[in-house]
Formats: structure tokens, C-alpha cells, sequence
């Protein structure tokens, strides 16, 4: 008994010393520290910059009380109006047509026929017409702000009309509507991230993980280290456990590290709107790294299982850009639905990683199926990965 | 002491087509104090027993023992009393040769100060003492095979397992690493048993004080180098190896 016990604990200082040694090797290899550096040290923060940045145009085209119109000398009465709603009125350059439709204008023009005064004050219906470009997110806006401003003209005229043939303001507006938006401050914030920020950490575990997972493994069989590794009196399982807590331990860091990188980004977020709802503080920080844990746990078994089975670490990519590709896919699942996420997504791995962090950022709660159900989903990948490994690092060190 | 009784060992062909008869049929005694050799061409199955004994294949038959402690039944414990330089020789090329050493140590149950302080021993012993601090890549084969043999020496084994050890060395380091496995089987260097894999019959002759002769995966002819001449009535080893091997080649 005392010697199974002393051979159990000995058992667990090889797999420290493993895992440690594996951490030093991966830290030091420049492909990783690359990873790292770029997955969540710049590539995250710059995802988010540019999103506000997208977020801050859109405001600024309805903040910056522009319209461009064409021939608003021919409409006095329209002008008037959008003077009255405290809008400057611009015109627009001569190619505005082609430039719409190259992309190349950002906005939207209101273009007024020469007839028109004449046809409204004949009681005729003139025309006047929008143009936009669909593709451009800043001239859909725009088109946007045109559209509402001649709702709110052809508002007025009816008004002044009606008004002048004796007919009560309240008969206009028989209904008084009053819009109430029921969403939390986080879920606006949500809104406006959408499934990036989520997405962004788990791509950052896998990225992190991956190297080392392959390092690791298919790496051993390449160098030809593997077999003196099993020639130690290290117990197989001991050695794949030491490999797993360094992989699963490498790509928990990058994640942390990308998580912890929106803290500093919040700083760079152009858009006026964003700033007030994105709250992304050390609570969510922790929030996403406890929900990472298991997810690391069994992405690290699995493409350490997926990447055994390589002589090569060309090899073992293969297999593992199928891993990686099946892991982002499945919370695109989540990204397509608008209602409430249905209970079997706490089931799929990655994809309830996705929807925990999505409530986390709406700032939600978290009730123990949360934690549990993919806890114990990742547990039994986990589990079942891990003694693949250790059977096939004995039978694959003899090439 | 090392003890291999009638091991056998046969793989299933690509495809499952058939069965390869990797070793049929191999015993041996290797005693301390004494470098045996194990001499066969490509194929014969040195490099097979040598896994058996290393634990990394199970026998099909036959059993293998190290200092009496039965390899199948207890591994880790023959493992612990066993220093194996495997063929397969891939050292980590991220760590210092020092970090590969120490790693190995204390895999084997070693403090870090005694890995550290058999790493720096080591690399006196085998003249490598400047490369100790620098990462193993871009090391020469002569070093690497000088790192690897570190590695497999760092917990002091009473039985040390060489695989082909000089290949790819250089005339050099082949009689630098001769010196050091006499050395290391003198009472000096502990008085270690050693068995040593090769299809050189020049480094045979020269080191090893008994010799198994193996072909198509059996023991076929045992004796110290002279013995094993006066046995095939050859005028030389290279003779005498070609007549115990090769029946049909050698008549």
C-alpha cells in the first residue's frame, strides 16, 4: 500500500516536472510567442477599434446634421424646413452618381426636379428623389436620415393643410406612441459586438493551444524524442497529463490574455454610444477565464489526440484545421439566432462557451446548469482524449 | 545484469496481409563489468530486443530481466535501473544541453541539484562541458549522440543499453565514446554492464568482451571475439561474423 502510494505521488512530480518543461519549450518556440503576441495582444483589440470606429461613422453621419441636397433652389418650401430642423444644407459634387455607385461617396442626396414648387403649390404630388448606395453602410445611414427628414416635410405640409381647411391637430395623430427599448444597457453593447468578442477568446485558446498541442505530440514523434521520453519511469499517463495541463495551461493564458487586452481597448473606442454600454471590467474578465477552464481542458486533449496520430507536425495540422474549424463553426449556431438560446446549446461544446459569455457580456446571470452541464461535457472530452494519449504515446514512440 | 530468455516478437505486415518475425527466437546474458555486444546486420532484430528490453514493446514470448527485476511485470522499477541510448535519438532543440540532460534526471527521480550536479559531470566525462549552456539546435551529430548519451547516463544506471551507437560519428568521437564505455564498465566508472547493438564488426572487436551473434531475428553463435573465430575456423572477425550469420554466404 505504502509503495503504490509513493509510486502514485512519484507519479505526479514527473507529471510537474513534464508540464513544466513542456511550458519552457513552448514559451520558447517563436511560432507560439507570434501567436500570442498577434491573436491577443493586437488582433482583438484592433477587431474592436475597427467595430466602434464603424459604430462612430454611422453616428457622426446623424450627429453631424448634414444633408446633401440637389436643386434645393427649386424647392424653397423644403428648404425651409430642413433649415427649421437645424440642417445644413450642402450640395453635392457634380459626379455624385457615379461616385455612389463607385463607392467612393459616402452618403446619401436628396435630388429635387426643377417643377417642383410649381407642381406643390398646383396641389400636384412632386416628385423628389433618394440616392444611396445600399453597399456602403454610411450612405445607408444617411439615406436613412433624408428619408426621415421628407417624412417629417411631407408631415408638416399635411399639417399646415389641414390645419388651414379647420381640421384639429389631434385628428392627425389619433394614437400617441411612445417607444420603450426593454434591453439591458449589456445587451445594447451585445448588439453593437455581436458574437466577436466571444468568439475572438475562443479563437485565441485555440490558437494558443494548438502549436503546443502538436509541439507536444506529433513534434516528439518527428524529432525522434518520444521514444527515449517513454524509456523513463514515468508512467505513460503521467507523461500525457504533465503534456496536457502545459497545452490546456498555454492556450488558458492566451485566452486570459486576449480577455484582459478589451480592458485597455475600451480606451480606443471611437463611438460615442459604444463607450456608455460596452462595460468590459475585471468581473467579466474573470467570468470569461472560469468559463474558458474546461473548454481549454478538452480542446487541448483533443487536438493533443488529433495530433498523436501525425509522424509530422505538417501532419498533425491537418487534423487539427479540422478541429479549429469545426470549434468556430459551432457558435456561428448562436450568431443566426435572435431568439433565446434553446437549453441544448449549454450541451455543444464551444457553442456554450459562446452563450455563456454572450450572457456575461449582457450582463446576465449565471445559474449552476451553466457552469455544470459544459463543465461536464468538457470533462467527458476531456477524459476520453487524454487516455487515447496516453495509450498512443507508448505505441507511437516506436516509429 | 541484464537477462533476455527466448523473446520473440512479430508484427503485422501493411494491410494485414501477414506476419513479420521481427525476433524469433533471442537469449542472452549481459553481466556487470563487461560490455556485450550484440552484432547483426540491418534486420536481424537488435533494434527490436533492445525495445523489448526498454519496455516500450511487449514480448509475444520469452522474458527479459534487469538485475533480476522482470521488465513485463515491472517496468518502471527495470526502467530506473536502465540507462538506454535508443536509436531514435531526438534531443529537444529549445533546451540548453544541460535542460536536456537535467529533464531526463529528474524523470528519474533525481533532486534538480543531483540532476545538475550529473549534467556538469557528464559533460566532463564526455569532453562536452563549453556546449553545456548552449540550445541543443544546430548541434553536430557527434554532439547530439554525446548529449543523448548524457541523458541516458544522468541517474548513474547499473546497465546501460547502447543502440548503434556511432553512427553518424566521426573516427573522433567514435574512439572518445570507446574510451568512455570502457571507462564506465572499468571499477572506476562503476563497474556497469553494458550492452551494446552495432554492425560494425571493428567496434566488436575492439570493445566488447562477449558477443551475441544475431541473424533473421535469432542468437546464433556466442563467444569473445577470438572465440567466435576459432568457432567459424575464420581467419578474421569479419569472416567469422559472415560464417556464424550466413551459413549459405559464408561456406
Amino acid at each position: 500500500m505504502i509503495g503504490r502510494t509513493a509510486a502514485f505521488l512519484r507519479a505526479w512530480r514527473q507529471l510537474g516536472i513534464v508540464a513544466a518543461k513542456e511550458a519552457v519549450d513552448a514559451l520558447r518556440d517563436r511560432r507560439t510567442l507570434q501567436m500570442i503576441f498577434f491573436v491577443s495582444v493586437i488582433q482583438a483589440p484592433l477587431i474592436l477599434f475597427l467595430l466602434s470606429t464603424l459604430a462612430a461613422q454611422r453616428e457622426s453621419h446623424i450627429e453631424r446634421r448634414e444633408v446633401y441636397v440637389q436643386g434645393i433652389g427649386y424647392a424653397p418650401e423644403l428648404r425651409n424646413h430642413l433649415l427649421r430642423e437645424a440642417y445644413r444644407i450642402r450640395t453635392p459634387p457634380p459626379d455624385f452618381e457615379a461616385r455612389l455607385r463607385a463607392n467612393s461617396f459616402d452618403d446619401a442626396v436628396i435630388v429635387v426636379a426643377p417643377d417642383f414648387h410649381a407642381r406643390l403649390l398646383a396641389g400636384e404630388v412632386p416628385e423628389v428623389d433618394v440616392l444611396a448606395n445600399s453597399n456602403s453602410r454610411g450612405s445607408a445611414t444617411a439615406r436613412g436620415v433624408a428619408r426621415a427628414l421628407l417624412e417629417g416635410f411631407i408631415r408638416e405640409r399635411t399639417l399646415l393643410q389641414l390645419a388651414s381647411d379647420g381640421v384639429p391637430a389631434e385628428f392627425l395623430r389619433p394614437v400617441d406612441v411612445e417607444e420603450y427599448d426593454l434591453a439591458s444597457q449589456g445587451s445594447r453593447a451585445a448588439q453593437l459586438t455581436g458574437a466577436f468578442i466571444p468568439l475572438y477568446v475562443l479563437l485565441a485558446l485555440l490558437a494558443g493551444a494548438m502549436n503546443a498541442a502538436m509541439d507536444t505530440t506529433a513534434g516528439e514523434r518527428e524529432r525522434a524524442s518520444l521514444e527515449p521520453l517513454m524509456m523513463n519511469p514515468a508512467p505513460p499517463w503521467a507523461i500525457a497529463l504533465g503534456k496536457w495541463v502545459a497545452v490546456a495551461g498555454l492556450g488558458l493564458c492566451v485566452a486570459l490574455l486576449t480577455s484582459l487586452s478589451y480592458l485597455p481597448a475600451q480606451m480606443l473606442l471611437r463611438s460615442e454610444s459604444l463607450q456608455a454600454v460596452f462595460q468590459f471590467g475585471w468581473p467579466e474578465v474573470l467570468r470569461f477565464t472560469l468559463i474558458c477552464v474546461p473548454f481549454a481542458a478538452a480542446v487541448a486533449a483533443l487536438m493533443m489526440a488529433t495530433s498523436i496520430r501525425g509522424r509530422s507536425v505538417k501532419e498533425a495540422q491537418a487534423g487539427n484545421s479540422l478541429v479549429m474549424t469545426l470549434v468556430l463553426l459551432l457558435p456561428l449556431v448562436s450568431v443566426f439566432n435572435d431568439a433565446a438560446e434553446p437549453a441544448w446549446y449549454l450541451w455543444v461544446p464551444s457553442l456554450a462557451q459562446q452563450t455563456l459569455m454572450m450572457r456575461v457580456l449582457k450582463g446576465e446571470p449565471l445559474d449552476a446548469a451553466h457552469w455544470l452541464i459544459p463543465g461536464l461535457m468538457c470533462g467527458i472530452i476531456g477524459v476520453l482524449c487524454l487516455a487515447y494519449v496516453s495509450r498512443a504515446l507508448r505505441t507511437h514512440a516506436v516509429k | 545484469m541484464i537477462e533476455i530468455e527466448h523473446v520473440a516478437r512479430r508484427f503485422p505486415e501493411a494491410r494485414r496481409r501477414g506476419w513479420i518475425e521481427a525476433v524469433r527466437d533471442v537469449s542472452l546474458v549481459a553481466p556487470d563489468g563487461r560490455i556485450t555486444g550484440l552484432l547483426g546486420a540491418n534486420g536481424a532484430g537488435k533494434t527490436t530486443t533492445l525495445r523489448m528490453l526498454a519496455g516500450l514493446i511487449a514480448p509475444d514470448r520469452g522474458s527479459l530481466r534487469v538485475d533480476g527485476i522482470d521488465v513485463g511485470q515491472r517496468r518502471r522499477d527495470a526502467l530506473g535501473r536502465l540507462g538506454v541510448l535508443a536509436d531514435a535519438r531526438g534531443l529537444y532543440p529549445r533546451l540548453t544541453m544541460r535542460e536536456n540532460i537535467v529533464y531526463f534526471g529528474r524523470l528519474h527521480g533525481l533532486s534538480i541539484d543531483a540532476a545538475q550536479a550529473r549534467a556538469l559531470a557528464l559533460a566532463e566525462l564526455l569532453d562536452v562541458r563549453s556546449l553545456l549552456e548552449r540550445r541543443c539546435e544546430g548541434f553536430s551529430q557527434g554532439e547530439r549522440v554525446k548529449t543523448a548519451l548524457a541523458r541516458c547516463l544522468v541517474h548513474d544506471p547499473a546497465n546501460i543499453v547502447l543502440d548503434e551507437p556511432t553512427n553518424g560519428l566521426d573516427v573522433l568521437a567514435t574512439r572518445a565514446l570507446r574510451d568512455t564505455l570502457r571507462h564506465l564498465r572499468s571499477p572506476a566508472g562503476g563497474g556497469k554492464c553494458i550492452l551494446f547493438s552495432t554492425h560494425i564488426m571493428q567496434e566488436v572487436e575492439r570493445l566488447c568482451d562477449r558477443v551475441y551473434v544475431i541473424a533473421a531475428g535469432r542468437d546464433v553463435a556466442a563467444g569473445s571475439p577470438p572465440e567466435l573465430i576459432a568457432a567459424a575456423a575464420a581467419q578474421d572477425f569479419e569472416e567469422a561474423f559472415v560464417r556464424l550469420a550466413f551459413p549459405a554466404a559464408g561456406a
